[in-house]
Protein backbone atom coordinates (compact mmCIF):
# COMPACT_ATOMS: atom_id res chain seq x y z
CA UNK A 1 0.00 0.00 0.00
CA UNK A 2 1.26 3.38 -1.38
CA UNK A 3 0.40 6.43 1.46
CA UNK A 4 0.67 10.40 0.40
CA UNK A 5 0.96 12.15 3.48
CA UNK A 6 0.85 15.58 3.72
CA UNK A 7 2.68 16.85 6.88
CA UNK A 8 1.46 18.39 9.48
CA UNK A 9 -1.32 15.89 9.41
CA UNK A 10 -4.47 16.59 11.58
CA UNK A 11 -5.74 13.19 12.59
CA UNK A 12 -4.52 9.56 12.44
CA UNK A 13 -3.58 7.74 9.63
CA UNK A 14 -6.25 4.62 9.68
CA UNK A 15 -4.92 1.47 8.73
CA UNK A 16 -0.47 2.03 7.85
CA UNK A 17 1.42 -1.03 8.65
CA UNK A 18 4.71 -2.09 8.19
CA UNK A 19 6.00 -2.84 4.64
CA UNK A 20 3.51 0.10 3.34
CA UNK A 21 5.42 2.53 1.21
CA UNK A 22 5.15 6.29 1.82
CA UNK A 23 5.84 9.48 0.03
CA UNK A 24 5.95 12.40 2.56
CA UNK A 25 5.07 16.17 0.88
CA UNK A 26 4.53 19.30 3.36
CA UNK A 27 7.02 20.50 6.32
CA UNK A 28 9.86 18.31 8.31
CA UNK A 29 11.86 19.00 10.77
CA UNK A 30 15.87 17.87 10.55
CA UNK A 31 17.07 16.80 14.06
CA UNK A 32 19.93 13.94 15.41
CA UNK A 33 22.52 13.61 17.81
CA UNK A 34 23.35 17.13 18.99
CA UNK A 35 20.06 18.77 18.85
CA UNK A 36 17.27 15.68 20.04
CA UNK A 37 18.71 16.14 23.53
CA UNK A 38 18.07 19.82 23.60
CA UNK A 39 15.02 19.56 21.63
CA UNK A 40 13.45 16.96 24.58
CA UNK A 41 14.83 19.95 27.25
CA UNK A 42 12.55 22.24 26.15
CA UNK A 43 9.79 19.59 25.80
CA UNK A 44 10.35 18.76 29.46
CA UNK A 45 10.63 21.95 30.93
CA UNK A 46 7.40 22.83 28.68
CA UNK A 47 9.63 25.36 26.90
CA UNK A 48 8.97 24.22 23.20
CA UNK A 49 6.64 27.49 22.36
CA UNK A 50 9.80 29.74 22.61
CA UNK A 51 10.96 27.92 19.69
CA UNK A 52 9.70 27.97 16.24
CA UNK A 53 8.80 24.45 16.10
CA UNK A 54 4.88 22.63 16.23
CA UNK A 55 5.17 19.49 16.65
CA UNK A 56 1.46 18.28 16.62
CA UNK A 57 1.04 15.72 13.99
CA UNK A 58 4.82 16.21 12.80
CA UNK A 59 7.46 14.56 11.22
CA UNK A 60 11.03 14.47 11.90
CA UNK A 61 13.73 13.33 10.11
CA UNK A 62 17.14 11.81 11.48
CA UNK A 63 19.74 14.05 9.47
CA UNK A 64 22.04 17.15 9.41
CA UNK A 65 21.20 19.65 6.11
CA UNK A 66 24.38 20.68 4.90
CA UNK A 67 25.71 22.12 1.16
CA UNK A 68 25.88 18.09 0.91
CA UNK A 69 22.29 17.78 1.02
CA UNK A 70 20.94 15.80 3.83
CA UNK A 71 19.93 12.17 4.39
CA UNK A 72 19.07 9.68 7.10
CA UNK A 73 21.44 8.97 9.79
CA UNK A 74 20.74 6.02 12.10
CA UNK A 75 18.37 6.20 14.48
CA UNK A 76 19.76 4.01 16.76
CA UNK A 77 22.44 5.85 17.90
CA UNK A 78 21.66 6.59 21.43
CA UNK A 79 20.81 10.49 21.26
CA UNK A 80 18.24 10.02 18.78
CA UNK A 81 16.54 6.63 19.49
CA UNK A 82 16.54 7.75 23.58
CA UNK A 83 14.07 10.76 22.38
CA UNK A 84 11.78 9.09 20.04
CA UNK A 85 9.14 8.13 22.55
CA UNK A 86 8.92 11.67 24.90
CA UNK A 87 9.03 13.34 20.85
CA UNK A 88 6.01 10.75 19.95
CA UNK A 89 4.14 12.31 23.00
CA UNK A 90 5.10 15.56 22.29
CA UNK A 91 3.38 14.91 18.76
CA UNK A 92 5.66 13.34 16.30
CA UNK A 93 3.91 11.38 14.30
CA UNK A 94 6.48 10.42 11.62
CA UNK A 95 10.12 9.50 12.96
CA UNK A 96 11.87 9.21 9.38
CA UNK A 97 15.35 7.67 9.96
CA UNK A 98 17.56 4.39 9.20
CA UNK A 99 18.64 1.48 11.00
CA UNK A 100 16.92 -0.91 13.41
CA UNK A 101 15.54 0.11 16.19
CA UNK A 102 14.48 -1.48 19.74
CA UNK A 103 11.51 -3.16 20.81
CA UNK A 104 10.64 -0.95 23.44
CA UNK A 105 11.37 1.80 21.50
CA UNK A 106 9.11 0.69 19.36
CA UNK A 107 6.40 -0.06 21.84
CA UNK A 108 7.00 3.56 23.04
CA UNK A 109 6.15 5.54 19.62
CA UNK A 110 3.47 3.25 19.12
CA UNK A 111 1.60 3.93 22.12
CA UNK A 112 0.89 7.31 20.60
CA UNK A 113 0.29 6.17 17.31
CA UNK A 114 3.99 7.32 15.69
CA UNK A 115 5.37 5.63 13.28
CA UNK A 116 9.18 4.89 12.39
CA UNK A 117 9.75 5.24 8.61
CA UNK A 118 13.12 4.01 7.01
CA UNK A 119 13.86 6.66 3.77
CA UNK A 120 16.71 5.40 1.62
CA UNK A 121 20.03 7.69 1.85
CA UNK A 122 19.55 8.81 -1.20
CA UNK A 123 20.88 12.31 -1.42
CA UNK A 124 21.04 13.19 -4.57
CA UNK A 125 17.47 11.87 -5.35
CA UNK A 126 16.35 13.61 -1.89
CA UNK A 127 18.00 16.98 -2.95
CA UNK A 128 15.47 16.91 -5.91
CA UNK A 129 12.68 16.61 -3.76
CA UNK A 130 13.76 19.70 -1.64
CA UNK A 131 11.38 22.78 -2.14
CA UNK A 132 12.99 25.10 0.70
CA UNK A 133 14.81 24.58 3.87
CA UNK A 134 15.30 27.34 6.90
CA UNK A 135 16.39 26.75 10.06
CA UNK A 136 14.25 27.26 13.01
CA UNK A 137 16.36 26.59 16.32
CA UNK A 138 19.71 25.82 18.11
CA UNK A 139 21.93 27.56 15.02
CA UNK A 140 25.03 27.04 16.81
CA UNK A 141 24.86 23.55 15.66
CA UNK A 142 25.53 24.29 12.37
CA UNK A 143 24.41 22.20 9.70
CA UNK A 144 23.23 19.80 12.90
CA UNK A 145 20.65 22.88 13.85
CA UNK A 146 17.21 22.24 13.84
CA UNK A 147 16.05 22.61 10.27
CA UNK A 148 12.47 22.77 8.96
CA UNK A 149 12.35 21.32 4.94
CA UNK A 150 9.31 21.30 2.91
CA UNK A 151 9.76 18.29 0.55
CA UNK A 152 7.52 17.00 -2.37
CA UNK A 153 7.04 13.18 -2.33
CA UNK A 154 9.70 12.07 -0.19
CA UNK A 155 10.07 8.44 -0.15
CA UNK A 156 10.11 5.95 2.86
CA UNK A 157 9.17 2.65 3.95
CA UNK A 158 6.87 2.28 7.09
CA UNK A 159 9.24 -0.12 9.75
CA UNK A 160 7.53 0.16 12.90
CA UNK A 161 3.89 0.70 13.52
CA UNK A 162 1.93 -0.22 15.90
CA UNK A 163 4.21 -2.06 18.38
CA UNK A 164 5.17 -4.46 15.27
CA UNK A 165 8.54 -3.87 13.14
CA UNK A 166 9.46 -4.94 9.72
CA UNK A 167 12.97 -5.64 11.27
CA UNK A 168 11.34 -8.79 13.86
CA UNK A 169 12.16 -11.58 11.15
CA UNK B 1 58.64 14.12 -14.72
CA UNK B 2 55.87 14.54 -12.41
CA UNK B 3 55.11 18.40 -10.65
CA UNK B 4 54.05 17.86 -7.22
CA UNK B 5 51.38 20.23 -8.04
CA UNK B 6 49.73 17.22 -10.00
CA UNK B 7 49.28 15.54 -6.68
CA UNK B 8 47.19 18.59 -5.19
CA UNK B 9 45.11 18.18 -8.39
CA UNK B 10 44.54 14.73 -8.15
CA UNK B 11 43.55 14.85 -4.78
CA UNK B 12 41.28 17.10 -5.76
CA UNK B 13 39.66 15.53 -8.72
CA UNK B 14 39.11 12.20 -6.67
CA UNK B 15 37.56 13.36 -3.93
CA UNK B 16 34.67 14.98 -6.59
CA UNK B 17 34.84 11.59 -9.06
CA UNK B 18 34.59 9.31 -5.88
CA UNK B 19 31.21 11.11 -4.31
CA UNK B 20 29.28 11.44 -7.64
CA UNK B 21 28.75 8.01 -8.54
CA UNK B 22 29.30 4.15 -8.72
CA UNK B 23 32.20 2.49 -10.70
CA UNK B 24 30.98 0.69 -13.83
CA UNK B 25 31.50 -2.49 -12.03
CA UNK B 26 29.80 -1.85 -9.11
CA UNK B 27 26.77 -1.13 -11.46
CA UNK B 28 26.99 -4.75 -12.91
CA UNK B 29 27.04 -6.41 -9.46
CA UNK B 30 23.85 -3.92 -8.21
CA UNK B 31 22.09 -4.47 -11.14
CA UNK B 32 22.42 -8.40 -10.81
CA UNK B 33 21.66 -7.71 -6.85
CA UNK B 34 17.98 -5.91 -8.00
CA UNK B 35 17.01 -9.11 -10.33
CA UNK B 36 17.98 -11.64 -7.25
CA UNK B 37 16.05 -9.86 -4.87
CA UNK B 38 12.73 -11.11 -4.83
CA UNK B 39 10.85 -8.94 -2.04
CA UNK B 40 8.82 -6.12 -3.48
CA UNK B 41 9.59 -3.14 -1.74
CA UNK B 42 13.27 -3.99 -1.27
CA UNK B 43 13.89 -4.41 -5.10
CA UNK B 44 12.11 -0.87 -4.97
CA UNK B 45 14.69 0.79 -2.75
CA UNK B 46 17.60 -0.77 -4.83
CA UNK B 47 16.10 0.85 -8.24
CA UNK B 48 16.18 4.19 -6.07
CA UNK B 49 19.34 3.86 -4.77
CA UNK B 50 20.69 3.17 -7.96
CA UNK B 51 18.76 5.86 -9.43
CA UNK B 52 20.36 8.13 -6.76
CA UNK B 53 23.87 7.20 -8.41
CA UNK B 54 22.96 8.08 -11.93
CA UNK B 55 21.46 11.13 -10.41
CA UNK B 56 24.36 11.76 -8.51
CA UNK B 57 26.77 11.51 -11.64
CA UNK B 58 24.60 13.90 -13.57
CA UNK B 59 24.03 16.72 -11.62
CA UNK B 60 27.36 16.07 -9.94
CA UNK B 61 26.12 15.83 -6.46
CA UNK B 62 27.22 13.75 -3.56
CA UNK B 63 25.40 10.48 -3.73
CA UNK B 64 25.30 10.73 0.10
CA UNK B 65 25.42 14.00 2.53
CA UNK B 66 28.18 12.44 4.91
CA UNK B 67 30.64 13.31 2.02
CA UNK B 68 33.23 11.27 4.08
CA UNK B 69 36.68 11.80 6.20
CA UNK B 70 39.35 11.51 3.45
CA UNK B 71 42.24 8.98 3.24
CA UNK B 72 44.96 9.28 0.55
CA UNK B 73 46.83 6.60 -0.40
CA UNK B 74 49.73 7.26 -2.69
CA UNK B 75 52.05 4.75 -4.85
CA UNK B 76 55.49 6.19 -6.11
CA UNK B 77 57.27 4.04 -8.51
CA UNK B 78 60.92 3.82 -7.36
CA UNK B 79 61.86 5.47 -10.62
CA UNK B 80 59.30 8.25 -10.82
CA UNK B 81 61.00 11.74 -11.39
CA UNK B 82 59.02 14.23 -9.39
CA UNK B 83 59.59 17.93 -9.77
CA UNK B 84 59.60 19.42 -6.76
CA UNK B 85 59.94 19.30 -2.70
CA UNK B 86 59.52 15.08 -2.40
CA UNK B 87 59.08 16.59 1.62
CA UNK B 88 56.09 17.99 0.43
CA UNK B 89 54.27 15.64 -1.58
CA UNK B 90 51.84 15.18 1.83
CA UNK B 91 51.40 19.09 1.86
CA UNK B 92 49.91 18.92 -1.88
CA UNK B 93 47.61 15.80 -1.48
CA UNK B 94 45.89 17.36 1.79
CA UNK B 95 45.75 20.65 0.04
CA UNK B 96 44.07 19.01 -2.93
CA UNK B 97 41.97 17.20 -0.44
CA UNK B 98 40.78 20.39 0.95
CA UNK B 99 40.27 22.18 -2.26
CA UNK B 100 38.23 19.20 -3.82
CA UNK B 101 35.77 19.16 -0.89
CA UNK B 102 35.21 22.82 -1.10
CA UNK B 103 34.59 22.03 -4.73
CA UNK B 104 31.86 18.98 -4.09
CA UNK B 105 31.05 20.53 -1.77
CA UNK B 106 31.59 18.25 1.14
CA UNK B 107 29.88 18.43 4.47
CA UNK B 108 31.13 20.79 7.05
CA UNK B 109 31.27 18.32 9.65
CA UNK B 110 34.87 19.44 11.01
CA UNK B 111 34.71 19.88 14.94
CA UNK B 112 36.12 23.46 15.97
CA UNK B 113 38.42 23.38 19.27
CA UNK B 114 41.59 21.22 20.57
CA UNK B 115 41.77 18.04 22.34
CA UNK B 116 38.55 17.69 24.97
CA UNK B 117 36.63 20.33 22.89
CA UNK B 118 36.42 18.21 19.98
CA UNK B 119 34.89 14.92 22.55
CA UNK B 120 31.97 17.21 23.94
CA UNK B 121 31.59 19.72 20.46
CA UNK B 122 30.98 22.47 22.61
CA UNK B 123 33.00 24.93 20.16
CA UNK B 124 30.47 24.00 17.45
CA UNK B 125 31.61 23.27 13.87
CA UNK B 126 33.55 25.07 10.79
CA UNK B 127 31.59 25.89 8.10
CA UNK B 128 34.05 25.25 5.84
CA UNK B 129 34.25 21.64 4.28
CA UNK B 130 38.07 21.97 3.76
CA UNK B 131 38.56 21.95 7.48
CA UNK B 132 37.99 18.22 7.33
CA UNK B 133 41.72 16.84 7.44
CA UNK B 134 41.71 13.69 5.78
CA UNK B 135 43.37 10.82 8.09
CA UNK B 136 47.22 10.33 8.21
CA UNK B 137 48.34 10.16 4.18
CA UNK B 138 49.50 6.65 3.44
CA UNK B 139 52.66 6.19 1.01
CA UNK B 140 54.01 3.18 -0.53
CA UNK B 141 56.87 2.49 -3.15
CA UNK B 142 56.14 0.26 -6.06
CA UNK B 143 57.84 -0.59 -9.03
CA UNK B 144 57.89 1.71 -11.97
CA UNK B 145 58.28 5.34 -12.65
CA UNK B 146 54.67 6.08 -12.08
CA UNK B 147 52.64 7.61 -9.03
CA UNK B 148 48.80 6.57 -8.03
CA UNK B 149 46.81 8.62 -6.14
CA UNK B 150 44.11 6.69 -4.22
CA UNK B 151 41.19 8.81 -2.27
CA UNK B 152 38.93 6.98 -0.19
CA UNK B 153 35.82 8.74 1.60
CA UNK B 154 34.75 7.28 4.25
CA UNK B 155 31.28 7.75 5.59
CA UNK B 156 30.15 7.66 9.61
CA UNK B 157 27.75 4.83 9.59
CA UNK B 158 30.18 1.97 9.40
CA UNK B 159 32.35 3.52 11.84
CA UNK B 160 30.18 3.28 14.14
CA UNK B 161 29.65 -0.67 13.59
CA UNK B 162 33.55 -1.42 12.49
CA UNK B 163 35.52 -3.51 14.73
CA UNK B 164 39.47 -4.21 14.86
CA UNK B 165 39.90 -7.54 17.60
CA UNK B 166 41.30 -11.18 17.92
CA UNK B 167 39.88 -13.83 16.40
CA UNK B 168 40.92 -17.16 18.11
CA UNK B 169 41.48 -19.42 14.97
CA UNK B 170 41.97 -22.62 16.50
CA UNK B 171 44.34 -23.90 13.62
CA UNK B 172 41.18 -24.04 11.27
CA UNK B 173 40.32 -21.61 8.52
CA UNK B 174 36.06 -22.88 9.32
CA UNK B 175 36.09 -21.50 12.99
CA UNK B 176 37.89 -18.59 11.79
CA UNK B 177 35.96 -17.50 9.10
CA UNK B 178 32.56 -18.45 11.14
CA UNK B 179 33.31 -16.08 13.43
CA UNK B 180 34.21 -12.91 11.31
CA UNK B 181 30.92 -13.79 9.38
CA UNK B 182 29.25 -13.30 12.85
CA UNK B 183 30.19 -10.15 12.82
CA UNK B 184 29.92 -8.97 9.55
CA UNK B 185 25.94 -10.39 10.14
CA UNK B 186 25.90 -8.51 13.38
CA UNK B 187 26.90 -5.23 12.01
CA UNK B 188 24.69 -5.03 8.77
CA UNK B 189 21.66 -5.67 10.35
CA UNK B 190 22.38 -2.48 12.59
CA UNK B 191 23.80 -0.50 10.24
CA UNK B 192 20.76 0.31 8.53
CA UNK B 193 22.64 1.55 4.62
CA UNK B 194 22.30 -2.13 3.34
CA UNK B 195 23.57 -3.27 0.59
CA UNK B 196 26.77 -3.58 2.54
CA UNK B 197 30.17 -4.15 1.66
CA UNK B 198 32.36 -5.68 4.22
CA UNK B 199 36.15 -5.39 3.87
CA UNK B 200 38.23 -6.96 6.11
CA UNK B 201 42.36 -7.09 6.69
CA UNK B 202 43.87 -9.70 9.03
CA UNK B 203 47.01 -8.73 10.46
CA UNK B 204 49.93 -9.22 12.80
CA UNK B 205 48.94 -6.09 15.01
CA UNK B 206 45.61 -3.61 15.06
CA UNK B 207 47.77 -1.17 12.77
CA UNK B 208 48.65 -3.88 10.04
CA UNK B 209 44.93 -4.98 10.21
CA UNK B 210 43.29 -1.69 9.83
CA UNK B 211 46.17 -0.96 6.86
CA UNK B 212 44.96 -3.73 4.95
CA UNK B 213 41.70 -3.44 5.47
CA UNK B 214 42.05 0.05 3.69
CA UNK B 215 43.81 -1.65 1.02
CA UNK B 216 41.15 -3.94 0.55
CA UNK B 217 38.60 -1.05 -0.13
CA UNK B 218 41.01 0.37 -1.98
CA UNK B 219 42.21 -2.61 -4.36
CA UNK B 220 38.82 -4.62 -3.93
CA UNK B 221 37.67 -5.53 -7.55
CA UNK B 222 34.05 -5.77 -7.80
CA UNK B 223 32.64 -9.10 -9.63
CA UNK B 224 35.51 -11.17 -8.35
CA UNK B 225 35.78 -12.88 -4.51
CA UNK B 226 37.99 -15.23 -2.92
CA UNK B 227 36.27 -18.51 -0.77
CA UNK B 228 36.44 -16.33 2.19
CA UNK B 229 34.93 -13.36 0.85
CA UNK B 230 32.35 -15.23 -0.80
CA UNK B 231 31.31 -17.19 2.57
CA UNK B 232 31.31 -13.62 3.93
CA UNK B 233 28.82 -12.30 1.28
CA UNK B 234 26.76 -15.26 1.67
CA UNK B 235 26.16 -15.52 5.39
CA UNK B 236 25.25 -11.88 5.37
CA UNK B 237 23.17 -12.26 2.59
CA UNK B 238 21.23 -15.19 4.57
CA UNK B 239 20.16 -12.81 7.37
CA UNK B 240 17.55 -11.84 5.34
CA UNK B 241 18.04 -8.21 6.54
CA UNK B 242 17.93 -6.46 3.23
CA UNK B 243 17.96 -3.18 1.84
CA UNK B 244 17.91 -0.69 4.36
CA UNK B 245 17.17 -3.87 6.97
CA UNK B 246 13.88 -4.33 5.72
CA UNK B 247 14.54 -8.00 4.79
CA UNK B 248 15.29 -9.38 1.50
CA UNK B 249 18.13 -11.62 -0.48
CA UNK B 250 20.23 -8.94 -1.12
CA UNK B 251 21.66 -7.49 2.16
CA UNK B 252 25.72 -7.33 1.08
CA UNK B 253 27.07 -6.86 -2.53
CA UNK B 254 30.02 -7.96 -1.95
CA UNK B 255 32.98 -8.99 0.51
CA UNK B 256 36.73 -7.55 -0.13
CA UNK B 257 39.89 -8.94 2.01
CA UNK B 258 43.47 -8.38 2.20
CA UNK B 259 45.42 -11.19 4.55
CA UNK B 260 49.08 -9.79 5.39
CA UNK B 261 51.91 -11.53 7.41
CA UNK B 262 51.07 -13.49 10.41
CA UNK B 263 52.92 -14.39 13.71
CA UNK B 264 53.11 -17.98 14.87
CA UNK B 265 49.93 -17.31 17.59
CA UNK B 266 46.49 -18.70 18.38
CA UNK B 267 44.83 -15.68 17.25
CA UNK B 268 44.85 -13.43 14.45
CA UNK B 269 44.14 -9.52 14.57
CA UNK B 270 40.85 -8.76 12.37
CA UNK B 271 39.80 -5.25 11.24
CA UNK B 272 36.05 -5.14 9.79
CA UNK B 273 34.39 -2.50 8.15
CA UNK B 274 30.83 -3.07 6.64
CA UNK B 275 31.12 -0.50 4.15
CA UNK B 276 27.97 1.14 3.43
CA UNK B 277 25.43 1.59 0.22
CA UNK B 278 28.01 4.05 -1.40
CA UNK B 279 31.06 2.54 -0.31
CA UNK B 280 33.70 2.39 -1.87
CA UNK B 281 33.97 5.71 -2.49
CA UNK B 282 37.37 5.64 -3.91
CA UNK B 283 39.01 6.86 -7.24
CA UNK B 284 42.26 6.80 -7.79
CA UNK B 285 44.67 8.88 -10.93
CA UNK B 286 47.97 7.77 -12.16
CA UNK B 287 50.82 10.56 -12.87
CA UNK B 288 52.80 9.58 -15.55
Amino acid sequence: MLYNISTPINKKINGITIGDRVEISGIIYTARDAVMPKLVEFINAERLEELSVNLSGSAIMHTAFSPAGYGPTSSNKEEIESTMGILSKAGVRFHLGKGEIKQNTIDEISEFGSVFIVVPPASALLQNRLVSKRVVAFEEEGMEALHELIVNRLPGVVAAANGMSIFNR
Amino acid sequence: MIDITRIEAACSEAVLAASIGYEPAKIKVWEKAIETESEENSRWILEMLLENAYTAREKRLPMCDDTGIPYVLIEIGRDAKINGNPAKIIDAAEAGIAEGLRRLPGRPMAVKGDSFDRITQEKGLYEDSGMVFPSPVRMKSVSGSKIKITVLLQGGGPEIRGRTYRVFHHHNLDTFRTEIAGWAVEMARLLGCTPCVPAIGVGRTHYEANCLMMDAMAYGVFGEQNDLEKFITEKVNESNTGPLGIGGKITALQTFSRIGYQRASGIRVVSMRVGCIVDPRRHSLILE
